[in-house]
């Protein structure tokens, strides 16, 4: 018989859809995901907070954008990723989507949280006020809303998990739907927010200097969020697949 | 088209036997308003300032009052598992249901509105715009709340839940919302607010049928 052969990513796909195959497999890859996050946050606050020329209007203050522009792209960029798991868990039922659904959930209601709070530490000094009602910060306490109920509606449902994550998914895909009018409708107000000063189309307005950091920060918090997805989505998959046999076999493992 | 009519005359001569929850949202309303110059002081200019926002937040909390109604009691009788069983698309029910929502709950705010508008001392000029910006926001108010209401509906204290999810999806209908009002009391033109809202309606007429019914299918698994 011919030997069937099949493209490699669509076998990983397929084994990454199964559970047993999905937590061998990112067991793998988890110290290196926080290996290298930790080396690309060491480099980049040290480039940001010691290398990089000071802002000639701001001072040093202006060093928390270092912080506070990655969190904010991650807050935005997990709920993307947790929109198509979303989409994923309730079109083909994927169980492992559902993982990443509910394990994406809190850590990008952090990612908004710390968002939040950087940027009102950094108006104090340079607005003079902890919070203005300005577009962007609106909408950013929105979607850290959006966060919650997701979050909210996969306790709600506590007696059945698979239920409550397409409960969870559900409500996140209408939320990914209502984003971009939420945040065209609140940016119908002026806004005292600065303008965008990276920009991948065109120049950006910041000097490699101060790109540097930001940018290396950037990837290492993606670095981050992949290595604290995984580690979420397997305790998940192993709370709600703890009457599997794999499970078993995992934890006869750890018991020799 | 037969069993859309039937379902919304059901649900009205239901809603119509339970008078309490029609009245009990402007009841509401009269009584959270009267809390404003009392709190506030009764400066007839500080009132006008803040009315266009006092009377549209007070028709989304009056919504949330009921919204969680829209399937509630269905789910519990067992009704919504016919919905799903019969021949009749599930989203056509669904907009059914939600029709019949806003005639009970949406429409006597409406209708309510300038009552409100009169104590709060909004300009005369604006009652128009006022009228039209809540006859156009209101039925989106049940449109998402029937998301909620579907998700939550297996819930026993599903409320708070339902307003947590509710709430953020619904801040777009309020900022053009009391916007229009606010243009108008000052004498511009409403217009664009006006058009933004219908353009919502639209969207929400044409996808959350479809959303409200995957979430009962999910929550009747």
């Amino acid at each position: 018989m011919k030997k069937q052969r099949t493209n490699v990513i669509v076998r990983l796909y397929h084994q990454l859809g199964s559970p047993p195959s999905f937590y061998r497999i990112s067991g793998y890859f988890l110290k290196w995901l926080l290996l290298i996050a930790i080396i690309l946050t060491g480099i980049g606050l040290y480039d940001g907070l010691v290398l990089a020329p000071a802002d000639y209007q701001q001072g040093d203050s202006f060093r928390i954008i270092y912080i506070h522009v990655p969190m904010a792209w991650m807050s935005m960029f997990v709920y993307a990723i947790m929109g198509i798991a979303a989409l994923i868990a309730i079109i083909w039922r994927m169980k492992v989507a559902e993982a990443v659904l509910i394990a994406s959930a809190p850590i990008g209601a952090w990612f908004t949280l710390i968002t939040l709070v950087t940027g009102s530490l950094w108006g104090k000094p340079m607005w003079g006020t902890w919070w203005e009602w300005d577009a962007r910060m609106t909408s950013e306490l929105i979607l850290l809303f959006l966060y919650i109920g997701v979050m909210a509606t996969y306790t709600a449902f506590n007696d059945d998990s698979r239920k409550a994550a397409r409960m969870a998914a559900l409500i996140a895909v209408v939320g990914l739907v209502n984003l971009p009018i939420i945040h065209f409708s609140v940016k119908w107000w002026s806004s005292i927010h600065q303008g965008t000063t990276v920009s991948i189309m065109g120049e950006s307005r910041i000097t490699w200097e101060m790109l540097r950091p930001l940018l290396t920060m950037a990837v290492a918090t993606k670095f981050y969020y992949g290595y604290s997805m995984l580690k979420r989505a397997r305790t998940y998959l192993l709370e709600t697949e703890q009457q599997k046999r794999w499970v078993h076999d995992i934890v006869e493992e750890k018991k020799s | 088209m037969k069993p859309f009519f039937a379902l919304v005359k059901r649900d009205l001569t239901l809603g119509l036997r339970r008078k309490s929850q029609i009245y009990q949202p402007l009841v509401f309303q009269l009584l959270v308003v009267t809390m404003f110059p009392l709190g506030l002081g009764s400066g007839a200019k500080t009132l006008a300032l803040i009315a266009p926002a006092v009377i549209w937040i007070l028709a989304l909390l009056a919504s949330l009052l009921t919204l969680d109604q829209i399937f509630k009691n269905d789910y519990d009788d067992g009704s919504v598992e016919s919905y799903v069983l019969t021949s009749y698309p599930l989203s056509s029910s669904v907009l059914a249901k939600v029709l019949a929502h806003w005639l009970l709950s949406g429409l006597p705010l409406v209708v309510f509105a300038p009552v409100i508008a009169v104590l709060l001392h909004l300009p005369s000029h604006s009652y128009g715009v006022l009228m039209l910006s809540l006859l156009i926001g209101t039925p989106i108010f049940s449109f998402i709340g029937s998301i909620g209401s579907a998700l939550t509906m297996s819930l026993k204290h599903g409320g708070l839940l339902l307003t947590v999810l509710v709430m953020p999806l619904l801040a777009p209908v309020l900022i053009f919302g009391a916007g229009a009002v606010v243009e108008s009391s000052l004498g511009n033109s409403a217009n664009t607010h006006i058009l933004l809202l219908s353009g919502m309606l639209v969207l929400c007429i044409t996808l959350v049928p479809f959303a409200a019914a995957a979430a009962i299918k999910i929550n009747l698994e």
